[in-house]
């Protein structure tokens, strides 16, 4: 490996005088040139060998990994962009294809249909349904930065006693299965309380947004306040103090300095969590009724295309897609301000 | 403007005690340095006045008011970080004014402020550049604009200069100098370079682990310092100690003894330990005594090595034999080395034997158990003013 001379180009020369000049003798005679022994001289340092493609390609990537990175990273990723996009290719030929000729489709759609991503909000008021979503998404969202952003300043910025167990038992909350909350979530968004009637009518939290929002922020919590630990800890002490001189206090600070600087993490959070409770399935398919007037999301107006006698496959991939476009905008927009923020960061203390 | 007042401060983390009992009082339009080696609690006490950090026990006074719990928004302090602490999301003019944003101010008010703020550092023209686009020195001027753009009642600043180059660094000096000149605020200023604690202050608070060891213009604790600690911190190079006895008659050290009258150093009896400390530049060449008022009697020496600094030039003198030199013991603190400063055009060589005298009113006493001061100075010639103890004579 070491040796400097390239085995294609003196291969004849060094076949010729290998023998004589090596100090270990018999191995040195190559005319047999199997594989393995080939293989032994090349950990040896001795390279100049008579040897098949394969061979010369091992020896190409030993000398030039980089040519082996770049083979290994087209592959992995022209595997992950067929597993992720094709089913989208795969639900636009669907949603084109017309009503009763959905069998039998591979590549290409039987027939054009444009008009079912109307259709799809003539049968039901989709709008509604993603409106919804919409809104329990920015509120879980909200809710999670906001409270997620105390915690991650109080663990990653302050000293007090026990700070590493709670730490520990917020993240083995996030260890519990979601479903283990459902039967007690359930019956306690079913009960009525006094001082909600006024805000729900009945008292109770079935079918509003809090009953989705309450327990998916729990749930989307833990993640959030690691990720915003790590980045608020790495704020400059002096940032902080700085700002409590110049008048803020420690809430003030963290607000104008330490979250501003902290920018790529807040949107990581913000939008990791954004996209989980907006394509969440369990409890928003659970806490309500399925009506899009009593907060029922997305995935319900998906599902509304299922009737007892017919499945409107067309208008169910139609509708996916359309449900997917505010979450792809999103991720475009943070992506924006996540590169940007990397870049413009260079915090030195 | 404002007088600052810190009552028996003390800081205690867990096992540590970073500052101890420190009581000051600093006078309105002041500029106190607080300086000492790394550790020694400097940047905390400062915190303390900051609020920062609040005191274990004690209290801190601005102006008249108690401010030892208050919020460091509510103390009109002001502060130059080390790490100049801009916030790099913001451009020069949100820097400077993020102070006044969060106070009710017209927004003409913070306009003609901040840009009196950046005339007085000259930092005109760069009002919307980001501190990343900026020089060290630049930025410091930033963070010094921001400072006196509140018009803050007392400046703290911590090691500001630390972290620019050494040019910048003496320049930076003298504009804090004018700046202190023309705003006549109260300075506090952290650092742990004397150069910047003489050449600056009015007054140096020299700390050493945690505790004040002397609060005193600085020239004084340069020719009277208070123990042998201030004595070795001020003045660079530092102080030649040599341990030694006090004798029936005589100052003994280990390889000479000075004629005196033990009666010019007081609290102190024959038999007690005691160190003579004197700066390189009060040991002369022998040939040089009669310049002297007051010589002691001749050390005879060898010099070791040389260190030409240009204007001056440094001589180790070896008092004993070369055998007798031990290289892992702290030289400044060696009883066999002197430390000798002369001028460049004297004619001296390496390995050459010497005879040289100390300046006896230059020659400072400490009490070798405590490091406490015993005499500046021991002139004792009974010819003169009878008995002058040492700080009496200065």
């Amino acid at each position: 490996m070491t040796d400097p001379i390239s085995p294609r180009d003196d291969h004849s020369t060094t076949a010729s005088n290998a023998g004589p000049t090596r100090p270990d003798g018999g191995n040195s005679t190559r005319a047999d040139g199997g594989e393995t022994q080939s293989r032994v001289f090349l950990e040896d340092g001795d390279a100049e060998l008579d040897r098949g493609p394969l061979q010369r390609w091992v020896d190409d990537s030993i000398k030039n990994p980089d040519k082996v990175y770049r083979a290994m990273f087209y592959t992995a990723a022209i595997f992950f962009l067929v597993t992720t996009l094709f089913p989208f290719y795969w639900l636009l030929m669907v949603a084109l294809t017309p009503e009763g000729q959905l069998s039998d489709i591979i590549l290409t759609p039987n027939g054009f249909n444009p008009g079912a991503f109307i259709e799809v909000f003539q049968t039901i008021p989709f709008h509604w349904y993603v409106f919804n979503s919409f809104v329990i998404a920015t509120a879980s969202t909200v809710l999670v930065l906001v409270v997620g952003s105390l915690a991650g300043y109080a663990f990653g910025r302050l000293e007090f006693p026990a700070k590493v167990p709670l730490l520990l038992l917020v993240l083995v909350i996030s260890f519990f299965p979601p479903a283990a909350f459902f039967i007690p979530l359930n019956d306690l968004f079913n009960t009525s309380f006094f001082i909600l009637e006024p805000i729900t009518g009945d008292g109770t939290l079935y079918n509003t947004p809090g009953a989705m929002v309450l327990p998916l922020s729990a749930i989307f919590m833990p993640l959030a306040i690691f990720i915003l630990t790590t980045f608020y800890a790495q704020i400059p002490d002096g940032l902080e103090d700085a700002a409590r001189v110049e008048g803020t206090t420690r809430l003030g600070a963290l607000f104008r300095v330490i979250i501003p600087l902290s920018a790529p993490g807040v949107a990581t959070a913000g939008v990791l969590t954004f996209i989980a409770v907006y394509n969440e399935f369990f409890f928003s398919f659970l806490m309500t009724d399925g009506q899009p007037e009593s907060w029922a999301p997305l995935l319900e107006g998906i599902l509304a295309y299922q009737g007892q006698y017919e499945v409107l496959y067309h208008l169910m991939a139609a509708a996916s897609i359309i449900g997917v476009i505010p979450v792809a905008i999103l991720v475009i927009v943070a992506q924006e301000k996540i590169v940007s923020g990397l870049t413009a960061g260079a915090l030195k203390e | 403007m404002a007088k600052v007042t810190l009552e028996n401060v003390t800081k205690r983390y867990d096992d540590v005690t970073a500052v101890e009992d420190v009581s000051m009082e600093i006078e309105d339009g002041e500029f106190v340095t607080f300086v000492g080696p790394s550790g020694c609690g400097k940047s905390t006490t400062m915190e303390t006045v900051a609020g920062l950090t609040k005191p274990t026990e004690g209290r801190v006074y601005i102006g008249d008011d108690d401010v030892t719990t208050l919020a460091p928004k509510d103390r009109g302090v002001a502060m130059v970080f080390q790490n100049i602490a801009l916030f790099p999301h913001m451009d020069v003019y949100d820097n400077i004014s993020f102070g006044l944003q969060l106070r009710t101010y017209e927004d003409e008010e913070i306009e003609r402020r901040v840009e009196q703020a950046a005339d007085i550092v000259q930092l005109e023209g760069m009002l919307d550049r980001m501190p990343d686009e900026m020089s060290g020195g630049q930025r410091q001027r930033v963070a010094i604009a921001r400072a006196i753009v509140r018009n803050p009642d007392v400046f703290l600043m911590d090691e500001p200069l630390a972290n620019l180059d050494a040019k910048l660094r003496v320049h930076m000096r003298t504009e804090l100098q004018r700046l202190h000149r023309e705003l006549g605020t109260t300075i506090i200023y952290v650092t742990h370079d004397q150069a910047e604690a003489m050449t600056m202050s009015d007054r140096i608070a020299v700390l050493n682990a945690g505790k004040l060891q002397q609060l005193a213009p600085p020239l004084v604790c340069y020719n009277e310092p208070a123990n042998r600690f201030v004595a070795g911190f001020i003045g660079s190079p530092s102080m030649n100690f040599l341990e030694g006895e006090l004798v029936d008659g005589g100052l003994e050290t280990k390889n000479f003894t000075i004629g005196i009258d033990h009666d010019v150093v007081p609290g102190a009896t024959i038999g007690d330990a005691i160190t003579l400390g004197v700066r390189p530049e009060d040991v002369h060449l022998v040939e040089y005594a009669d310049s002297l008022t007051d010589p002691t009697d001749r050390i005879s020496a060898r010099t070791d090595v040389l260190e030409p600094m240009g204007d001056e030039v440094f001589v180790y003198l070896l008092l004993a034999d070369q055998a007798e030199r031990s290289m892992d013991q702290d030289p400044a603190s060696s009883p066999n080395q002197l430390l000798m400063s002369v001028t460049p055009d004297t004619d001296i060589q390496e390995e050459q034997s010497v005879d040289v005298v100390l300046d006896r009113s230059k020659i400072h006493i400490f009490e070798t158990a405590t490091g406490k001061s015993l005499a500046h100075g021991i002139v004792d010639r009974s010819d003169q003013e009878s008995g002058p103890t040492a700080t009496e004579a200065e």
